[in-house]
C-alpha cells in the first residue's frame, strides 16, 4: 500500500525528466527544515506561523503526488487559521509519521 | 496560430512548487523567470516585462494579492494575465484571488494539461489586447493628424472665407460649426456702389468635403463684389465652379442679396434652401421668400438660370436668412421645430429687434439635450439709411504709380450684350488704371451705374422710375422690364471716356448715350429737385458725384466732368 499518488508520480517523472531526482531531494530537505520549524513553535501559541508552515507543506506534498500527507497538513493549517490548537501535538504526529513513509518511498524512487 | 515562446513569471515561496511549475511550463516551450516572493516578483516584473505572471497567494515579504495590484498598476494598460496559484477551495478565497486584480487560478496538485489550457487561452487574449492598442494608437494618430490639418487649413479657410464685413453693425448671425468646419458658409461684401452683397450657403454633409467648395465660392464671391460685379454674373461663376469641382450628388444650397441701402431694395436670388422671411417693420407682416432655382453645382452653365427676385427694402425692415438646421432641428421626441413653430416666433415677440435672440433661444429650448444636430446658420440684415450704411472701404494698395493720364476711348453695348451684360467691372478696371481714379473707384461706380442704369432702363427700354414708388409697383416695373428686356432689337448704349492731364491732377469726361427718345430736360431745368422725372433718374445724386452734369441732344446724351487734385492724394 502506497502513500502516493502512482498515476500522478508518473506524470511528474514525464514532466521532471532529468530534474525528478532534484524534485525529490529538494522536498525531502524542504519539508525535514520546515518540519522541525513546526515541531518547535507548536507550543509557542503562534498560530499564524503554524497555518502558514503547514498550508507551505501541504501545497509541495500534493504536489508530489502525497495527498494523504497534504490532507494532514491541511488538518493543521485549519487549526492554525481558526487559532484552535486543541490537539495540534497529536495531529503534528500524525502528518509526522505519514511523513516518514513517503519520505522513505520517495527515496527508494532515487534508487 | 502565433506559438512564439512567451516568458512567464513563476513566484512562489516553495521551491518544491517552483521546481514542477518550472518543468511544465518550460516542457510547453515557453522561457521562465523565476521569484520566491511578493517582492521579488514585482521587481522581475519591472526588469523582464513577462507575458503572463503565475503567482502564488501566499508568500512571505509579499503575498500574491498584494503582488497582483503593483504589477497590474505597473503594467498600465497593457493586459498582464496574472494565474494564481493555490491549492484553497473554499469559493469565497478564490473569488477574493480574482477580485484583487488575478485573471484566473490554478489549483494545486498541478495539472499540466489545464495550464497549457490557461496559458494559450491568455495568450490569445493577450495578442488580441496588443492588436487593439496598436490599431487604437493607430487611429488615435491619424486622428491627431487629421485634427491637425484640419486646423492649419481651418485658418487657410477662415483667411478666405471670412475676409467679409459680416461685422457691419446692420447684421446679426450665428454660425454653429458642427465640427471644425461647418457645411454652412456666410459671406458679406460691399460693392463699390455701396451696395452690400450676402451669400448664404449650405454643402451638402458636414465638415472637411463641404467647406473645400465654400473655398472657391469665396474666392469668387469677395473678388467679382469687389470688382463691382452683379449678382448674376457671381453666381453664373460660382454654379459653373462648383458644378466642376463638386462631386456627383454635391452641391450647395444657396441665397444670394443684393442690399442696396439707396433705393431700398433688396434682390434675392435662392436655390434649394426653406423659405426666408422678409420682416416689414411697418406693419409687422411677414413676407415669404421662396427658393426658385435648383441649388449651385447642379446645372451646367448654359442651363443655369441666373434670374432674381426684388423686393422693396425699406429702412429697419429685417430679412432672415437660415439653412435649413433651424426648421429641421429635433426634440428629443424626435419632433421638427417646423415652420409653424418659427413663425409662433415672429407673432409672440413684441420687440422686433428681439426676433434674432429669440429665435436661437426657442430652438435650442425645443432641441434640449438633443443638441442641434446639423449645421446652424442664422442671419439677420436690417435696412438701414444710406448714411447709417457708410461706404465701402475700397482697397487701395498695388496698382502702377503713374498710369495712363491722357486717353479717350468709346465702348458701345448693343442688343443682346446690353441684356446680358454687366459693363461696369471692365469700365472700372481700365479707370482703376490711373491711381487717383482708384481712390474715387466708389464714387465712380455709383455714378456709371446711374448713368447706363438710367441710359438703360428709361432711355432703352423706355421704363418709368415713377412705378417704383410702392411696393406694387416694384412688381410691375420687373414685369414691364422683363417684357422690354425681349424687344430690346438694335437699342445701344454708348461711353465715352476722355481723360487728359491737368497742372495740379488730371480730369475725366463721361459722355453716355442710349438710343432712347430722350426727355424733355429743357423744361424740367427750373424744377425743384423732387420732381419725378429728375428725382427717377437719380440725377441729385449724379449731381453729388461729380462737378457738373449736362444733358445734350434729346436728353439721350448725359455728360459728366470730374476732377482730381494730386496733392490731396495720401
Amino acid at each position: 500500500m502506497s502513500n502516493l499518488d502512482l498515476d500522478q508520480l508518473e506524470e511528474l517523472k514525464d514532466i521532471m525528466e532529468d530534474g525528478f531526482v532534484d524534485l525529490i531531494e529538494t522536498y525531502i530537505n524542504d519539508s525535514d527544515e520546515k518540519l522541525a520549524k513546526l515541531a518547535g513553535i507548536l507550543a509557542s501559541d503562534n498560530a499564524t506561523e503554524i497555518s502558514e508552515i503547514a498550508h507551505s507543506l501541504k501545497g509541495s506534498s500534493l504536489n508530489i503526488s502525497a495527498q494523504t500527507l497534504g490532507g494532514c497538513f491541511k488538518v493543521i493549517e485549519d487549526q492554525g487559521r481558526d487559532n484552535n490548537l486543541e490537539k495540534i501535538n497529536e495531529n503534528y504526529e500524525l502528518a509526522f509519521a505519514e511523513y516518514q513513509q513517503v519520505k522513505a518511498q520517495l527515496l527508494t524512487l532515487l534508487n | 496560430m502565433d506559438d512564439s515562446p512567451l516568458k512567464v513569471l513563476i513566484a512562489d515561496d516553495n521551491q518544491t512548487d517552483r521546481l514542477i511549475l518550472t518543468a511544465i511550463v518550460k516542457k510547453m516551450g515557453h522561457d521562465v523567470v523565476t521569484a520566491a516572493d511578493g517582492l521579488e516578483a514585482v521587481a522581475l516584473y519591472n526588469a523582464q516585462q513577462p507575458d503572463i505572471v503565475l503567482l502564488d497567494v501566499m508568500m512571505p515579504n509579499m503575498n500574491g494579492q498584494e503582488a497582483a495590484v503593483q504589477i497590474k498598476a505597473i503594467a498600465g494598460e497593457d493586459f498582464v494575465p496574472i494565474i494564481f496559484l493555490t491549492s484553497l477551495q473554499d469559493a469565497n478565497d478564490l473569488a477574493a484571488c480574482l477580485d484583487s486584480g488575478g485573471d484566473d487560478f490554478l489549483t494545486k496538485p498541478y495539472n499540466k494539461i489545464i495550464l497549457q489550457a490557461k496559458i494559450n487561452a491568455f495568450s490569445r487574449m493577450r495578442r488580441m489586447n496588443n492588436t487593439l492598442q496598436q490599431q487604437r494608437d493607430v487611429i488615435r494618430e491619424n486622428n491627431e493628424h487629421l485634427m491637425h490639418e484640419q486646423q492649419v487649413a481651418r485658418a487657410v479657410y477662415d483667411n478666405v472665407a471670412h475676409s467679409g464685413c459680416l461685422d457691419l453693425p446692420n447684421l446679426k448671425f450665428l454660425l454653429s460649426p458642427f465640427s471644425i468646419f461647418n457645411g454652412d458658409v456666410l459671406l458679406a461684401a460691399r460693392r463699390p456702389s455701396g451696395s452690400l452683397h450676402i451669400l448664404l450657403g449650405d454643402f451638402t454633409g458636414h465638415g472637411l468635403p463641404a467647406a473645400i467648395g465654400a473655398m472657391p465660392l469665396a474666392e469668387i464671391f469677395y473678388g467679382m463684389t469687389a470688382k463691382g460685379f452683379l449678382m448674376a454674373d457671381i453666381l453664373r461663376e460660382i454654379n459653373v465652379k462648383l458644378k466642376n469641382i463638386l462631386p456627383v450628388g454635391y452641391f450647395c444650397c444657396a441665397c444670394m442679396a443684393n442690399v442696396s441701402f439707396r433705393k431700398e431694395e433688396i434682390e434675392i436670388w435662392m436655390g434649394g434652401l426653406p423659405d426666408f422671411y422678409l420682416f416689414r417693420n411697418k406693419n409687422r407682416e411677414i413676407e415669404k421668400v421662396a427658393s426658385n432655382h435648383l441649388p449651385l453645382g447642379v446645372l451646367s452653365s448654359h442651363a443655369f438660370d441666373a434670374g432674381t427676385q426684388s423686393f422693396s427694402f425699406e429702412v429697419s425692415d429685417k430679412f432672415f436668412m437660415w439653412s435649413d438646421g433651424i426648421i429641421e432641428s429635433r426634440n428629443e421626441e424626435g419632433d421638427l421645430f417646423g415652420e409653424d413653430r418659427l413663425l409662433d416666433v415672429f407673432h409672440n415677440t413684441p420687440q422686433e429687434h428681439e426676433i434674432f435672440d429669440e429665435i436661437l433661444r426657442t430652438v435650442n429650448e425645443f432641441a434640449g439635450a438633443n443638441g442641434m444636430d446639423d449645421d446652424t446658420t442664422l442671419l439677420e440684415v436690417t435696412m438701414v439709411s444710406e448714411e447709417e450704411a457708410g461706404t465701402a472701404d475700397i482697397d487701395l494698395s498695388s496698382g502702377a504709380v503713374t498710369g495712363p493720364t491722357n486717353w479717350n476711348m468709346s465702348y458701345t453695348l448693343r442688343g443682346e450684350t446690353l441684356r446680358n451684360f454687366n459693363p461696369l467691372p471692365v469700365l472700372l478696371n481700365i479707370l482703376n488704371d490711373v491711381p487717383s481714379l482708384r481712390r474715387m473707384s466708389g464714387q465712380l461706380y455709383t455714378l456709371m451705374a446711374e448713368l447706363f442704369s438710367n441710359g438703360f432702363e428709361h432711355g432703352v427700354l423706355g421704363l418709368s422710375s415713377e412705378l417704383k414708388s410702392n411696393a406694387e409697383g416694384f412688381a410691375e416695373y420687373y414685369r414691364q422690364r422683363e417684357l422690354a428686356l425681349n424687344n430690346i432689337g438694335d437699342g445701344f448704349v454708348k461711353f465715352e471716356f476722355d481723360h487728359a492731364p491737368t497742372k495740379d491732377g488730371g480730369k475725366l469726361e463721361i459722355t453716355v448715350s442710349d438710343s432712347g427718345p430722350g426727355f424733355n430736360y429743357e423744361s424740367k431745368k427750373e424744377t425743384t429737385m423732387v420732381d419725378s422725372a429728375f428725382s427717377g433718374r437719380g440725377i441729385p445724386l449724379i449731381r453729388s458725384l461729380c462737378d457738373n452734369l449736362q444733358y445734350q441732344g434729346n436728353g439721350n446724351i448725359v455728360k459728366v466732368n470730374l476732377s482730381w487734385l494730386t496733392n490731396i492724394e495720401e
